[in-house]
């Protein structure tokens, strides 16, 4: 059991100067109260830099060591910053220091990369070299393991991972939680029997070399041994690059994650740059249908006077028309040309012919062909006035001119979009992720071709180990007592390998049965909810709120997610070989009273040390004291002095 | 020599002034040649209530002939201008007047789309 003894800090974040704090030796609760911008989460941070070497901060993003640094403290000339833990892990004394300093040759440091960190731990006083003191902490608390020990609410997140098995994040979490619990112990030494049987194998080949009767087929099992062996480190390469690649996925899932929302960005403006275009093209197309539209503009601007015109042009037409009417009628009355008037059908006389005659000025001829001329050029004006009538069409003009307004404004508008997502986007950030995704579709056809090429290996393997087994019985049948030794040696490694074989998938069936059971018993003392029964572990170690008719609860709230959460945590710490403190950052926050009642009560059974950063609204002190009673240990405050500089005080 | 004011003209023409107006007039108002932003204009400026009248320096730019090869912009100035004998001198004041309405003083294009949409409507 690792326990922390005390913590020291340097100008870390909030915690200006030399501060420190010892922690109880009893098993039990340490609280740490502050309100918000107080330096809880960087307190949470103090212990992971020290162990891990490593800031974090929201969206699990690693924060810059630069911002790290004091404020107050850089301002007056500091420029390093540390933290030193006192540790005690099965008996001995471990004293671990972690420090940040500009690089080498940086005299102005200003980013991130212009900071180095090292470390140094003492074992019992004594320093140990960098090497050692590597293995140690790697010993006494690994990295993927001290992640399952610093909880804070986005655990939650890469806790739901887990119940995705399928991605890559989830399973290298899953393979973390098989640290923790100490499988790989069982897996090392299966691979160690697996090399132990090829060897075994390998020297009854050559014992059945030697022997004339068996040559044939001791030659035979000696190239199929080559060849497993060839196809084993074909297979052993193509799975750890497998690996790496998996990793390197998950890595830029992770970071692709991480970057959603820069990603939302990028892809909202491409698929406006796309509707751009494709109104730009639309557009240019209306212009086209405006243009030949426009040809005859001009008559629907003047429809109303054009209307008028034909109006007055045809009233003129037809008084006209009647003045030529007459005065062919007259004409022909007058020349005699017609005997009866046309109106009354009466004969007019000569004295009426006479009279009339004397009416027609100049004869009647001139009169009339005046008029027609007039009518004639009238026609022709109420022609044109009508073709021009005709092609106007305003009410079509303002249909195509909207039409071709409304998809300039989307224009407008899309790249006024695309031009404010523009303002949020570095060049460095877009190129990171376009290089982020170009990589993760190659990496994803890596894994693809060697998932392939994994399958053939084993195809092949299984094959070897087909033959061989054959071989292996005829060799039986034709070998005398000479290969007994060497026999009976392949026999026992061959039972041993399969009995470790087993027992790997034995171990991990039971490994899975232990965490539901402990985080089913640790999630019915956290749930306020009396129906509910239980967890259900999935292979990846996502669990399932099970009800008690024993159907699953298929969908769940923030604060079950954060239940769950936390029974899984005192899970893993109830059943981890390596076991060690669990310190909480704010673990109430979307929880209601009841259920912080219960986490408050059920704390100390977690782990033996338990460190809870909480604000007093969270956990009143009071309550923290009545619910704990002498299982709390220690209370601190988180005090302001400055903006930029809070003090630890011991309550 | 002074332009012969006692018969039509052969050929029409715009000032300077409203050359670059009717350049902005075909950009805005998406026309397909100069002559259809031009006879545009003229029916604003008849719309407007522009009275008969000549323009002063105007420079050729169009043959009649090109202007109106079936005679129906002659026809239809004469059928709103009863009274009118020179049509195409009408029809090149009505153009250049058109063209001047449109130059607001600002550097703002053509308001084409304002008076495709008053059509119709009574005027202020």
């Amino acid at each position: 059991m690792l326990r922390i003894k005390s913590m020291h800090m340097k100008d870390f974040g909030a915690f200006k100067g030399e501060q420190s704090f010892e922690l109880p030796a009893e098993e039990g609760v340490s609280i740490f109260y502050g309100e918000n911008m107080r330096g809880k989460t960087t307190l949470l941070n103090a212990f992971r830099f020290a162990l891990i070497g490593k800031i974090i901060g929201r969206g699990r993003r690693e924060v810059s060591f630069h911002d790290m640094i004091n404020w107050e403290a850089r301002g007056e000339g500091a420029r390093t910053f540390e933290v030193r833990l006192e540790l005690t892990h099965a008996g001995a004394d471990y004293r671990l220091t972690r420090t940040c300093r500009p690089r080498p040759g940086t005299d102005d440091p200003e980013r991130h990369d212009d900071y180095v960190t090292d470390y140094y731990l003492e074992r019992g006083g004594h320093i140990l070299s960098p090497q050692q003191a590597a293995l140690e902490l790697e010993r006494i608390l690994p990295e993927q393991i001290a992640r399952f020990f610093l909880f804070d609410g986005e655990l939650l997140q890469e806790y739901e991972d887990l119940l995705h098995s399928d991605t890559d994040i989830g399973r290298k979490i899953s393979q973390a939680i098989e640290r923790i619990l100490g499988l790989p112990t069982l897996t090392k030494s299966r691979d160690s029997l697996k090399a132990a049987l090829d060897r075994a194998e390998s020297r009854v080949a050559l014992a059945a070399q030697g022997d004339q009767k068996t040559r044939e087929f001791g030659n035979q099992l000696q190239s199929l041994v080559e060849e497993r062996e060839v196809l084993t480190k074909d297979l052993f390469r193509q799975e750890k690059d497998l690996e790496e690649l998996r990793g390197r996925k998950a890595a830029i899932e992770d970071d692709m994650r991480r970057r959603e929302r820069m990603a939302a960005l990028l892809d909202k403006r491409d698929r406006l740059a796309g509707e751009v275009k494709v109104l730009e093209d639309a557009v240019t197309a209306k212009k086209e249908e405006v243009s030949r539209a426009m040809g005859h503009a001009w008559s629907a601007v003047i429809r109303d006077r054009l209307a008028t015109a034909v109006e007055s042009h045809r009233a003129t037409e037809a008084e006209l028309q009647s003045a030529v009417t007459r005065a062919q009628v007259l004409k022909e009355l007058a020349d005699g040309d017609s005997q009866a008037c046309p109106t009354c059908l009466q004969t007019v006389s000569a004295e009426a012919q006479e009279k009339i005659r004397a009416e027609i000025p100049g004869g009647g001829d001139r009169s009339a062909s005046d008029d027609q001329r007039e009518l004639a050029t009238v026609r022709r004006r109420l022609d044109a006035l009508g073709e021009q009538l005709a092609r106007t069409n305003p009410e079509s003009l303002r249909l195509l001119w909207s039409d071709l307004e409304a998809r300039r404004r989307d224009i407008y508008a899309k790249n006024g979009e695309i031009e404010e997502i523009g303002k949020q986007l570095s060049g460095n950030e877009e190129d990171e992720l376009k290089g982020l995704r170009r990589e993760y579709e190659s990496v994803v056809r890596q894994i693809a071709a060697l998932e392939d090429g994994v399958t053939d290996t084993g195809v092949k393997l299984a094959a070897n180990a087909t033959y061989r087994d054959k071989i292996q019985k005829r060799l039986d049948q034709l070998a005398g007592g000479q290969m007994d030794s060497e026999r009976k040696i392949r026999d026992m490694a061959s039972r041993l390998h399969d009995l470790f074989k087993e027992s790997v998938d034995v171990y991990r069936e039971q490994l899975r049965h232990r965490v539901e059971a402990d985080a089913s018993r640790y999630f019915r003392k956290l749930t306020t909810e009396p129906e509910y029964a239980g967890l259900r572990i999935n292979d990846s170690y996502g669990l399932t709120i099970v009800h008690r008719d024993g159907s699953d609860i298929p969908v769940r709230s923030a604060g079950a997610e954060h239940v769950v959460a936390l029974s899984l945590v005192a899970a893993l710490q109830n059943n981890a070989q390596l076991r060690g403190p669990i310190v909480i950052d704010s673990p109430f926050g979307r929880l209601d009273g009841g259920h912080r009642a219960k986490i408050v009560e059920t704390l100390p059974d977690m782990a033996d040390q338990v460190i809870v950063l909480v604000y007093e609204e969270e956990l009143p002190p009071a309550r923290a004291r009545e619910a704990l009673k002498g299982r709390l240990r220690g209370e601190w405050a988180l005090e302001r002095q400055t903006a930029r500089h809070t003090r630890l005080v011991q309550k | 020599m002074a332009p012969d004011k006692a018969t039509d003209k052969k050929t029409v023409g715009i000032t300077s002034a409203n050359e670059r107006v009717l350049g902005a007039l075909v950009a805005e108002g998406l026309f397909g040649s100069e002559i259809e932003a031009a006879k545009f204009a003229m029916a604003r400026a008849i719309d407007n209530g522009v009275e008969r009248g000549t323009v002063e320096g105007a420079e050729t730019k169009w043959n009649v002939g090109s202007l109106d090869p079936d005679g129906a912009l002659k026809a239809v100035v004469q059928a709103l201008y009863p009274e009118e004998t020179m049509p195409y001198r009408l029809v090149e004041h009505l153009m250049n007047e058109g063209l001047r309405s449109f130059d607001t003083g600002d550097s703002l294009p053509p308001d084409v789309a304002g008076v495709l949409y008053s059509i119709g409507r009574p005027t202020s």
